[in-house]
């Protein structure tokens, strides 16, 4: 396989006519307490004909948002959507949508799941079968007409999905995470037809717009990446990808350009900091002290289990083969470690990491000294003084006053899933409690009645 | 519903004629007649001075018997009009939602039966002279007693309808009608069909009670299952007693087996789930169906070439209008909105008027110490409602839990208490009063099982689904700590059938304050024995026609409901949800 470029083919397909345009795109919803959270901040992205356009971000970078606007099913909150040269109002008619979740009618064959792409065209039901037909034959659903689809596989399932956003004869196909609850073959084979398909122009099929996680999926696949940054969300890297299909994961200009993908995304992530000042008087000062830093919203059992693979296979030194160490994608994997690296238990200059002496200490010690560097670590963390304000002068404080304050320190996160992990870090830490009943962070209990409250959790569970 | 036609004529399907198909022709023949000889009776001429003698002849229940079943499903087809219009109009536009979900919580707390006199005038006054206005009143208030909880019910599964389902169908652009019988009507064909049963199950008891009824010191009666029964009671006939419960049972069980059954069977593909579930229901009428030729023939040659023509049509006119397509969304928009504005407007006007009246014809004639009476006598029926609640809970949770937890019992036992729960207890009340009679047992104590007898059943059966609900994991995980019965039953049942309880015990309580009208004043042959209460009274002044009191004490029994319901129930409710979910 050679990384040949293809100039003639891509390089005209990037000046064909736009389908669709987001133009100056910026969404924002209504969170819990009121506030709004902008989801797309300003966003431009033409999609033209003949390309297969791939939307990478991580999750809650607000790309599946994008989708939706793109496609009609939400309107921005300002910014125009282009449908070819009109103004999109309500549902775009070229676009039709391939869903992560299948969304197939659980009460309707696999056949009538694909007629329901009809349903907005007046024709004949001899019209209709035929070009049902002529969909189930193209997607390999032979044999599968009269089943359910709870009768069928994930990947068949799937494939009912594509037909019916095909029989609709689209000018583009939006894939919305599509192959992501599909196994690893299922998954492999369904994207080369998809590729085959988009190829071929056998269909009214002009372009693809593919949202997705996965970097090399992305990669495998389109012919123009981008990638969108988390809070707000806003387009970062935007690159060409003009490799021969088939295309080859081993190929060295295929494994440059996830490299390069992969440091966009770390950098943007994990910026490398300035050397912190020395400690001072034996209190050390942290960064995210003197700046009011966000955390990843993961639990802290990835976090230690991180660290104990970590610990356990030194050899493992950046993200990107750690991630395949743990089968968890790039952008999950780079939350943990950041996790990791906030509580200064780790340290990542570029794309390497490597554990601090501190970090060394943590997985060394035992579970009481464990959770008590935690504490202090946490303690550092000048987003946990919100809380931990509070309940050095009252018992409890409620879970909206917690809430408001978050999202007035981090007005582009989302305050539920950030109190959420907060509550979760500072549980293990022993620094505070939670009572889902009163919905009140609570200082945490005293050791003795501690037995107690297992008991109790055991019964509601 | 197009894609049931579909389906029909697919698989495993016979490809000609056969008997099958002949049996169903017949049957579709038989059944048109009889609702058109049953029909013809209810126009009849009515005065009334003289109301239609109802004979105790054994020979005539037939008759009777189908008059009640016609009444029966011209009340639920309203019902089933009322919950589509209702549900979609509340889950579709806001405005509409924050009226209606309010007012149907109200409506389904109000005791219907109270208002049966008021309905009765009414609707005689709509059709004089003809029988048609009592009909009216009694299919209006089996209507009121089933429509809220089925309306209730649509919405919630049009609310809770998943959102990529919803998606796709906005993104390939599916018509209203289209969206409605693809999506909205099928993902919440599960839940109306179980709604509809209980409802109509629960109608039985109305039915009964409405056929005879006395108004305004008059005795009206329909010929029907319920007033046979009445005119046996007062005849003393007790052989025709018999026969009319045997008749009754005979009409609910058939309802069951020819109705509900196969559309359980049939409805169960519209399960949301994408996973094989463990046992499908059957049904024998459903197999059979689905052995005929008929349906997928009337698809092929009638449904077909209708649709066909009419796509053609369409392509035809629309390729005529293509240009002002503008003019027509505007109007689009605004005329159902300007309908709507004039539509509530009159309902409002209508509903003050009402409002007046009613103040008006109240403020006149009822003291604050009448008012108090009212109150004592409300909560006087408030502690049976309680009573019967707590004994009835007392008793069918062990048993429940017992039949729960053994799966072959619990098959054979839940429709045997679904239809224990249909049968209108109301038609047995004469024998029981009888019993009390010679028992010497005082009907204050007694009108308690009385009310218990109707109720307590929706606590039984939702124990028992309660008690089957319980995943074997968290059963074998208790056995595995060898905890003792009482633990068991602390740790693991209660909690687990808590939310359960709470479903059942709240219909069953709101179902009490219903049979309470009936079972505090009740009649055996020449005896009528009264109780304390706001149900006795209300059930007086109903015979007697005095409206400004039958205004006051329903709405003394409809705050009380609404109070229980909103300090009791609900608060018991977000309980049971916070802390005993189970997924």
């Amino acid at each position: 396989m050679t990384a040949a470029l293809k100039p003639s083919s891509t390089k005209a397909a990037a000046q064909g006519p736009v389908i669709a345009e987001l133009c100056n795109i910026t969404k924002t919803f209504s969170v819990a307490g009121g506030r709004e959270l902008k989801v797309l901040d300003q966003i431009d992205l033409a999609i033209h004909e003949g390309e297969l356009l791939a939307l990478l971000g991580q999750s809650g970078s607000g790309k599946s948002t994008l989708l939706r606007c793109l496609t009609g099913l939400t309107a921005p909150t300002s910014g125009r959507v282009m449908a070819y040269d009109k103004v999109l109002d309500g549902i775009n008619p070229y676009a039709s949508i391939v869903f992560q979740t299948f969304a197939l009618y659980p009460w309707l064959t696999v056949e009538q799941n694909v007629a329901v792409g009809l349903m907005a065209k007046l024709l004949t039901r001899a019209e209709k079968e035929a070009a049902v037909e002529k969909a189930i034959d193209l997607i390999g659903l032979n044999n599968y007409h009269d089943a359910y689809p709870r009768e069928i596989s994930g990947g068949m399932r799937q494939r009912v999905g594509i037909a019916r956003a095909l029989v609709a004869e689209p000018k583009i196909l939006c894939l919305d995470e599509a192959f992501s609850a599909l196994d690893v073959l299922t998954a492999e084979n369904l994207r080369n037809e998809v590729v085959t398909l988009w190829k071929e122009q056998a269909t009214s099929l002009k372009s693809i717009f593919m949202v997705t996680h996965n970097i090399e999926e992305a990669v495998e696949m389109a012919t123009r990446i981008c990638v969108l940054f988390p809070h707000p969300g806003r387009l970062g890297l935007v690159m060409e990808n003009n490799l021969a299909y088939p295309r080859n994961p081993h190929d060295q200009e295929f494994e440059r350009l996830v490299n390069v993908i992969h440091d966009t995304i770390t950098m943007q992530a994990l910026p490398d900091h300035p050397p912190e000042p020395a400690p001072v008087s034996g209190r050390p000062i942290s960064r995210a002290r003197a700046r009011l830093e966000s955390i990843p919203t993961v639990p802290v059992g990835r976090v230690l289990g991180l660290l104990s693979i970590l610990q356990d296979h030194p050899e493992l030194d950046n993200i990107y083969d750690i991630a395949n160490e743990i089968g968890k994608d790039y952008g999950e994997t780079i939350s943990l470690v950041k996790a990791a690296e906030i509580l200064e238990f780790v340290d990542t200059p570029k794309d390497e990491v490597r554990f601090t002496e501190l970090g060394k200490k943590f997985m060394d010690a035992d579970s009481d000294t464990r959770k008590k560097i935690f504490a202090e670590q946490v303690q550092k963390l000048r987003l946990f003084h919100i809380i931990l304000g509070y309940l050095e002068v009252q018992e409890e404080i409620d879970r909206e006053t917690v809430m408001k304050d978050i999202s007035t320190a981090l007005p582009y996160e989302n305050p539920e899933k950030i109190l959420e992990t907060m509550i979760a870090w500072g549980r293990y830490a022993g620094l505070m409690d939670y009572d889902a009943n009163t919905e009140m962070v609570t200082r945490p209990e005293e050791e003795e009645e501690e037995e107690e409250e297992e008991e109790k959790t055991e019964v509601g569970g | 519903m197009k894609s049931t036609a579909t389906q029909l004529g697919t698989a495993e399907i016979g490809r000609t004629f056969s008997w099958v198909d002949l049996v169903i022709l017949l049957s579709v023949f038989g059944l048109a007649w009889t609702i058109l000889h049953f029909g013809h009776g209810m126009t009849v001429h009515f005065d009334e001075g003289q109301s239609p003698e109802i004979s105790t002849d054994v020979r005539n229940i037939p008759y009777y018997a189908g008059r009640t079943v016609l009444r029966m499903w011209i009340a639920f087809g309203f019902s089933l009009l009322f919950t589509f219009a209702v549900g979609y109009a509340a889950a579709k536009n806001r405005v509409a939602r924050s009226i209606i979900l309010p007012a149907l919580d109200i409506l389904q707390s109000v005791p219907v039966l109270g208002f049966l006199s008021i309905t009765v005038t009414g609707f005689m006054a709509l059709f004089p002279g003809s029988l048609l206005g009592v009909e009216c009143a009694s299919i209006f208030a089996i209507f009121t007693g089933q429509v809220w909880n089925m309306a209730f019910g649509f919405y919630h599964s049009m609310v809770t309808i998943p959102n990529d389902l919803q998606e796709a169908a906005t993104n390939f652009r599916l018509s209203p009608w289209q969206r409605f019988g693809t999506l909205e009507v099928p993902s919440s064909m599960h839940s109306l069909i179980w709604n509809s049963m209980m409802s109509f199950g629960g109608g039985w008891f109305f039915v009964a009670q409405s056929e005879a009824i006395t108004v305004l010191n008059k005795n009206i009666k329909l010929p029907g299952l319920g007033s046979y029964m009445a005119t046996a009671v007062e005849k003393g006939d007790n052989t025709a007693a018999v026969w009319a419960i045997i008749a009754m049972l005979a009409v609910i069980l058939a309802s069951d087996q020819f109705v509900w059954r196969p559309l359980l069977a049939w409805a169960d593909k519209f399960k949301m789930e994408l996973v094989e579930s463990g046992q499908a229901p059957q049904s024998w009428l459903y197999s059979f169906l689905r052995r005929a030729y008929i349906f997928p023939w009337i698809e092929e040659k009638i449904l077909r070439p209708l649709a066909d023509a009419f796509v053609q049509l369409k392509k035809n006119t629309s390729a005529i209008k293509l240009i002002p397509e503008n003019p027509r969304k505007l109007a689009g928009r605004w005329i159902p909105r300007i309908l709507g504005v004039v539509a509530g407007c009159w309902l409002a006007y209508q509903v003050v008027l009402g409002v007046i009246a009613a103040v008006d014809a109240v403020y006149n004639h009822i003291s604050w110490g009448q008012f108090g009476h009212l109150c004592f006598l409300g909560s006087l029926t408030m502690g049976r409602v309680t009573l019967m609640t707590i004994v009835a809970t007392l008793i069918w949770t062990p048993i429940g839990v017992w039949i729960g937890s053994r799966p072959d019992i619990a098959r054979f036992a839940q429709p045997f208490a679904q239809i224990a729960a249909s049968f209108p207890v109301n038609m047995t009340f004469p024998f029981v009063v009888g019993f009390f009679v010679a028992a010497h047992i005082g009907i204050n104590w007694g009108s308690i099982l009385l009310i218990a007898m109707g109720t307590q059943w929706y606590i039984l059966f939702n124990v028992i689904a309660g008690a089957m609900a319980i995943p074997s994991d968290l059963k074998e995980a208790a056995k595995t700590y060898r905890l003792s019965r009482w633990a068991i039953w602390r740790v693991l049942i209660l909690p687990a059938i808590f939310p359960f309880w709470v479903t059942g015990a709240c219909t069953a309580a709101g179902g009490a304050w219903n049979a309470s009208i009936v079972a505090e004043l009740a009649t055996w042959g020449n005896t009528t024995l009264r109780a304390d209460g706001l149900g006795a009274y209300i059930a007086e002044v109903t015979q007697k026609g005095d409206t400004p009191m039958i205004i006051c004490s329903i709405a003394v029994m409809c705050i009380f409901v609404v109070l229980t319901n909103k300090l009791v129930w609900r608060r018991l409710y977000g309980y049971a949800e916070k802390r005993f979910h189970l997924d």
